[in-house]
């Protein structure tokens, strides 16, 4: 069902955004709503024993515990002895990992089933729309967030569609069941911008109107730049919502997700970034990374890939299977490498997917360990989201996001047998009623049988 | 003259002498068997498997040591549209539908064996494909198979089966086998004389020309098999009804409710073509799909045949990947192998390939590791015993850009 992916990228595109808290004083706004209202029990005292772990920080432990307390991690070392109430399990034989984090997903906003009335992923209908926030589509019973749980996935971030130069703002979310999104958000996420280069926003608006061409895209995000630094520098214009997001840009609290598959206009965007003084986080698909890796690397730029998608369209073509592993490798090892899906299949196995990578990567003469590889899913997606001061790896203080598994994760045959979010299982592969359905789930097949 | 002298000597040998190849020390999976034979050799000549043992005491031109690798027939894709397209989004680039024909629009003379996703495809691990035709329509076409070995003389089996669906045009389902029953009485009757066609008062919109029914006249003469995607339970079982009514060989391609109706695609011997990958509801017709679909379908005795997404020709090797999902998820590995190889074969007629039998053609793979794993890769590819060249347009690419310390 890939075709959710396709249909989404080829008929509404995507792109992304984000939300700021930004420290001017324009009448009228405020930073005390839309926050997240997550709040997780207590987990108590849990005790991980005897798996195999991924550290996430480059480590990798062949028998260790990891002790929680209170949702977060609290040591991790051998033999750690356990308080009365604390409750045990046993990873013995197990791989433990961070919790997966898909830094490119459409979750909530592409949902499952893919409906006409649901399709909310992309406000295609001009090709500057910073003002929309993904999370004011996010449908919080979609099929495909459980099943993105039992691959491992504890933290997601929504974009909107690339049909635009700028398609509005991101939204980061804890793969927890939740009546609201606001239930959903992780706490104090920074915002995200979505912005995408080539065919799809030059694609859309027909031949009458800019952007037809990738110069007028271009064009396009210069032009709304110059009106964002004289909204920033104006604290007495009228409100716009437009120019908000663009000024959190401009003042460092929103982040740049930015779709982009060619090396040329990676370097392209990354002018204008120099142009305007703002940063790129991340270059979402970018097939072409691995001809500017170096490039990458010298400005901090990540690279958010698949393992081996290409061809639905041209600037798709010149795909590489060693694209993640040559960006990783960049400049002595610096580059910041990421494994996305895009997509409610792949987001269920980007355990898979890294390993893709990473074999081909070792099979063109890299030297790439587990170890390293499964940064790729986990410390950099945290990294390039700005959570990775919470999330992302396993050491003390840290969320307690982690996922233990049957088997050697970068293998086919892996499966997830616990996730733990926030200290507290979510997942139990021994449990017939886990994942707990959606809403949507409940007497879908027949009046006493759940979908799942 | 002496270069004369060589030349007819050589000429000669290869008129002569066969070609002989002989892998020694492999693990074989023959698809004859259930299980993995450790220590296998395998003789072939002239392009043929002659000989599949242990410890073979013969001499070849060209002797492989294979030592802790699996051997197992080169994978078949059972659909998609390689040969067919370039780049999905640009028409330009497609040559896999047709407007003006409809069950009688052949791929066969489209297949461009020059196509950078063959050499891709076959280093991903499939040897051959059936190509299929893509349409909206009724009816899309006859699908063809083709060896990926990029010479000319490709084809394999040209027209083998029927495409359609019952999803047309926005119509109910049951308003498509409604039509699909008129047109296939239609055909019945029809013995190539147009005027013919008239007495059966098709609704306006719907005009088959002898080409067409030709092609369907082949499905109901079991011929050749109607491929049908279909998803839904109760959609699976009206198809099954069709089938039985008219007489015909059904295949089912999807059929991701279909562990709903393991019973009735086993007593109706139904092949199916699964995309295991596929679990997401992503429409009201398909909210029973999951991962453990093939398993339950094997269980219950009904043959599978393995499949990328059918959107996903660029990578229709990924077939791999799916077949160890199902594994993973209680398949067993001897029939995720055969799903995606001799039940391919089998289900379509293609002859002589599929399985590691002697006198079949010697396409055959030599994998570094598990074919099902996602880190194993093909090292030598073989089509009727020629090693094919591990070159792709992306291995170059990536060389250009890559450093190596």
């Amino acid at each position: 069902m890939r075709y959710l992916f396709i249909f989404s990228l080829f008929f509404f595109l995507i792109s992304c955004s984000s939300e700021v808290f930004d420290n001017s004083e324009r009448e009228g706004e405020r930073d005390d709503i839309y926050l997240s209202t997550y709040n997780p029990s207590s987990s108590g005292d849990v005790l991980v024993k005897g798996g195999r772990v991924l550290t996430g920080t480059g480590e990798e432990l062949l028998s260790a515990d990891i002790l929680i307390k209170n949702n977060v991690i609290h040591e991790i070392g051998e033999l750690i002895e356990p308080s009365p109430n604390t409750k045990i399990i046993n990873a013995e034989g197990k791989w433990v990992t961070p919790g997966i984090i898909d830094i490119h997903s459409h979750m909530g906003v592409y949902a499952a089933p893919s409906l006409r009335s649901n399709s909310d992923g992309n406000e295609a209908t001009s090709p500057v729309t910073p003002h929309v926030w993904a999370e004011h589509s996010v449908w919080t019973q979609d099929t495909q967030m459980p099943l993105a749980l039992k691959g491992g996935i504890t933290t997601y971030h929504v974009l909107p569609g690339s049909a635009n130069l700028f398609g509005g703002r991101g939204v980061t979310l804890k793969n927890v069941w939740s009546k609201t999104v606001q239930g959903m958000k992780f706490p104090e996420a920074p915002y995200t911008l979505k912005m995408a280069c080539g065919e799809n926003p030059k694609r859309v608006y027909g031949s009458n109107q800019e952007p037809s061409t990738r110069m007028g895209n271009v064009a396009g995000y210069r032009a709304a730049w110059i009106k964002a630094k004289e909204y920033k520098d104006n604290k007495n214009a009228t409100r716009d919502l437009k120019l908000d997001t663009l000024e959190g840009v401009l003042n460092g609290e929103i982040l740049i997700q930015n779709h982009c598959y060619r090396g040329e206009e990676m370097a392209i965007m990354i002018d204008i970034s120099k142009e305007f003084n703002y940063k790129i986080t991340t270059f979402h698909h970018a097939i072409e990374a691995y001809k500017v890796a170096d490039m990458l690397a010298e400005n901090g730029i990540c690279a958010a890939m698949w393992a081996d998608w290409w061809g639905f369209k041209h600037e798709a073509f010149d795909m590489v299977w060693e694209n993640v592993a040559i960006v990783d490798q960049a400049m002595g090892g610096s580059g910041c490498a990421i494994v996305h899906s895009d997509s409610g299949i792949g987001i269920q196995r980007l355990n898979q997917e890294a390993a893709k990578a990473m074999a081909a990567g070792n099979r063109a003469g890299f030297e790439i360990p587990r170890k390293r590889a499964i940064k790729w899913i986990t410390k950099n997606p945290a990294k390039a989201l700005g959570i990775d001061d919470r999330v992302g790896t396993l050491e003390k203080g840290k969320m307690a996001d982690l996922v233990i598994w049957d088997s050697d994760p970068f293998s086919v045959y892996a499966k997830t047998e616990i996730v733990l979010i926030d200290g507290i299982i979510k997942y139990d592969h021994s449990d017939p009623n886990s994942p707990k359905p959606t809403d949507f789930e409940l007497g879908i097949i027949s009046p006493n049988e759940n979908r799942l | 003259m002496k270069i004369v002298y060589t030349f007819l000597a050589v000429t000669l040998a290869n008129f002569l002498f066969s070609e002989s190849l002989l892998f020694k020390n492999a693990s074989v999976y023959t698809g004859n068997a259930d299980e993995v034979f450790e220590d296998h050799d395998i003789y072939v000549v002239n392009g043929k498997i002659v000989e599949i043992n242990k410890d073979l005491d013969l001499s070849a031109d060209k002797i492989i040591n294979a030592e802790g690798k699996i051997i197992t027939a080169g994978f078949i894709s059972p659909y998609s549209h390689l040969g067919l397209v370039e780049i999905n989004m640009l028409a330009e680039t497609r040559d896999d539908s047709s407007s003006v024909y409809s069950a009688g629009f052949s791929i066969s003379q489209a297949f461009n064996p020059s196509s950078t996703l063959i050499p891709y495809n076959l280093n991903g691990g499939l040897t051959s494909a059936i190509s299929t035709p893509s349409g909206n329509g009724l009816f899309s076409g006859l699908g063809s198979a083709f060896s990926l070995s990029g010479e000319n003389e490709s084809l394999l089996l040209k027209d083998l089966a029927l495409y359609g669906s019952i999803e047309a045009g926005g119509e109910s389902k049951a308003a498509n086998l409604l039509l699909m029953e008129d047109i296939f009485e239609l055909t019945r009757a029809f013995n190539g004389d147009l005027d013919k066609i008239q007495d059966h008062a098709l609704p306006k919109s719907f005009e088959y020309s002898k080409r067409d029914l030709m092609a369907i006249k082949r499905v109901l003469s079991k011929e050749i098999p109607f491929v049908v995607p279909v998803n839904r339970a109760s959609d699976i079982l009206s198809v099954i009804e069709f089938s039985k009514n008219q007489n015909i060989r059904l295949v089912i391609m999807g059929a991701a409710e279909g562990w709903r109706v393991a019973k009735q695609l086993f007593e109706s011997k139904t092949p199916v073509i699964l995309e295991p990958i596929n679990n997401l509801p992503t429409s009201f017709d398909n909210l029973g799909s999951k991962l453990e679909n093939a398993a339950l379908l094997n269980k219950a005795g009904v043959r599978l045949l393995i499949s990328s997404d059918r959107w996903e020709t660029h990578n229709a090797y990924l077939s791999r990947q799916g077949a160890g999902i199902a594994v993973s998820y209680g398949l067993p590995w001897n029939v995720a192998v055969n799903a995606l190889t001799k039940n391919v074969s089998e289900t379509f007629n293609i002859p002589d390939r599929g399985s590691l039998t002697i006198g079949h053609e010697a396409d055959l793979i030599v994998w570094d590791a598990d074919p099902l794993e996602v880190t194993s890769f093909a090292e030598q590819i073989y089509i009727s015993g020629k090693l094919m060249p591990s070159n792709t347009r992306s291995l170059m690419l990536r060389d250009r850009y890559l450093k190596r310390d």
